[in-house]
């Protein structure tokens, strides 16, 4: 299905192109979700109220301030973000790693999940220490980059160039896999 | 403005993990808009970022998927027709005698009438679809189209408000008293306090690609390079170069990109300032 016609069908409250919608990109969002919120059950609370706003505001979405993914992709981030920095979570004192990540999915039984896991590590493997930090920091804790560059003491600009490289060697990964 | 180092600057990847201001991101889209190139990387890292999302994710729970489709339950808006011929015959007790061979005729040339109809929808349907997909690109060039024509609007607007704002004198220079063009006229608009200096090419020879109009302020020390004039602009205004003080202005022939001192045999027009 096209862009075009996945937004116009959404736009049409049509149940058909909703299901469309969450087949594709459930994995993938749930996932930006999960790298922030790593409690389980949080994660997809996080995840049912995100899907539920992204289809009911729908109408909200300006198709000429960017692509349906990223629309989607930073409301997801944002919840997540929100609910971490709200009490609820803080409280319980989780912070994630990488490390905790990749070893998160590993260690969930069922084949489903070791098939769904293979590539975290073969996508991170080639990052630098720098980038590993970065994406560690604006991908996993849901840090901003501004964030980073004063809590660590980062130019603002080595931030970015930092953040263009990882995603760089991301997409070179991504590509091979 | 160079694309790649724009390209490499980290801008976009910031733009697509939702962390520039709405101005930054303004500028990122209508970069994007002018410049393939940016389009089509800001398209390859939303496609990175998506195959990483989807690859390093597992799916959610199923259950997760039935709550969230049934929180949408009541949004959703049925197309389907509603079936003619259950209604009636579900509710009414049919005596056993009854006659069925006209109902199933009947039944039969609902259906066929239904899925004729049902066809012919579909299609028209399709045709709806197809035109709003059409109408939806026409809007996103025009929004393009207007983009553009409200920049250029904003350009103009600032600039009358300049002039309505400023003290312009205007000097016509004039080409009658030199052998180089009779009938030239340049007009000169100078607004002496704000130092700012428009020219309106009224009528000016073209000249061969090795030779530039240059224009220069003539004051207390002597004639001073203000920039080069663009001939084939007619009655546009061109900014010059800030002048605080001249007694006249001129414009002589140079070699391309201009000389230090005027070549005063080539002089074109003069206009001394009223």
């Amino acid at each position: 299905m096209e862009e075009v016609q996945l937004i116009a069908g959404l736009r049409a409250k049509d149940r058909k192109t909703t299901e469309y919608l969450y087949d594709k990109y459930s994995r993938a969002l749930f996932a930006v979700i999960s790298r922030i919120v790593f409690d389980k059950d949080i994660a997809e609370e996080v995840f049912h109220d995100s899907f539920v706003k992204i289809t009911r505001k729908i109408d909200h979405y300006d198709e000429s301030k960017g692509r349906l993914y990223t629309w989607m992709a930073n409301i997801c981030r944002n919840s997540a973000i929100d609910k971490l920095r709200s009490k609820e979570i803080s409280q319980s004192g989780k912070t994630n790693t990488i490390d905790d990540f990749v070893y998160g999915m590993e260690s969930q039984s069922g084949t489903q999940e070791q098939i769904d896991g293979i590539g975290v590590k073969e996508l991170m493997i080639e990052l630098n220490d720098d980038q590993k930090f970065i994406v560690e920091y604006i991908y996993f804790k849901g840090y901003t980059h501004s964030e980073v560059s004063e809590e660590f003491d980062i130019p603002l600009g080595t931030v970015k160039s930092r953040v263009r490289a990882a995603i760089q060697v991301l997409k070179k990964n991504v590509a091979r896999i | 403005m160079d694309i790649q180092s724009y390209i490499s600057s980290g801008k976009l990847e910031l733009f697509l993990l939702g962390e520039l201001t709405e101005r930054e991101r303004e500028e990122v889209l209508s970069l994007a808009m002018m410049h393939p190139e940016i389009q089509r990387e800001l398209d390859e890292l939303e496609e990175t970022m998506f195959s990483f999302d989807n690859m390093t994710g597992v799916a959610p729970s199923q259950e997760v998927k039935d709550k969230i489709f049934s929180t949408l339950e009541n949004d959703f808006i049925l197309k389907e027709a509603p079936k003619p011929t259950t209604a009636p015959t579900d509710t009414k007790v049919v005596p056993i005698a009854s006659p069925w061979k006209p109902f199933a005729i009947a039944a039969s040339i609902a259906a066929i009438v239904a899925s004729g109809a049902a066809f012919y929808y579909a299609d028209k349907y399709q045709e709806r679809n197809d035109q709003f997909t059409a109408l939806l690109q026409d809007q996103s060039v025009m929004a393009d189209n207007l983009n553009q024509v409200k920049q250029d609007f904003e350009e103009a607007d600032s600039r009358l408000d300049k002039f309505v704002a400023g003290d312009f004198k205007r000097i016509e220079m004039k080409g009658e008293g030199f052998d180089m063009q009779k009938d030239a006229r340049v007009d000169v608009l100078w607004d002496q306090n704000a130092q700012e200096v428009f020219i309106a090419v009224n009528n000016l020879n073209e000249l061969s690609d090795d030779l530039d109009y240059q224009l220069w302020a003539i004051g207390d020390d002597g004639p001073v390079g203000i920039g080069l004039v663009n001939s084939g602009e007619k009655l546009t205004l061109q900014q010059m170069e800030a002048v605080a003080q001249a007694g006249a202005f001129a414009i002589t022939i140079e070699p391309k990109g201009g000389s230090k001192s005027p070549t005063l045999e080539k002089l074109v027009v003069l206009g001394e300032v009223a």
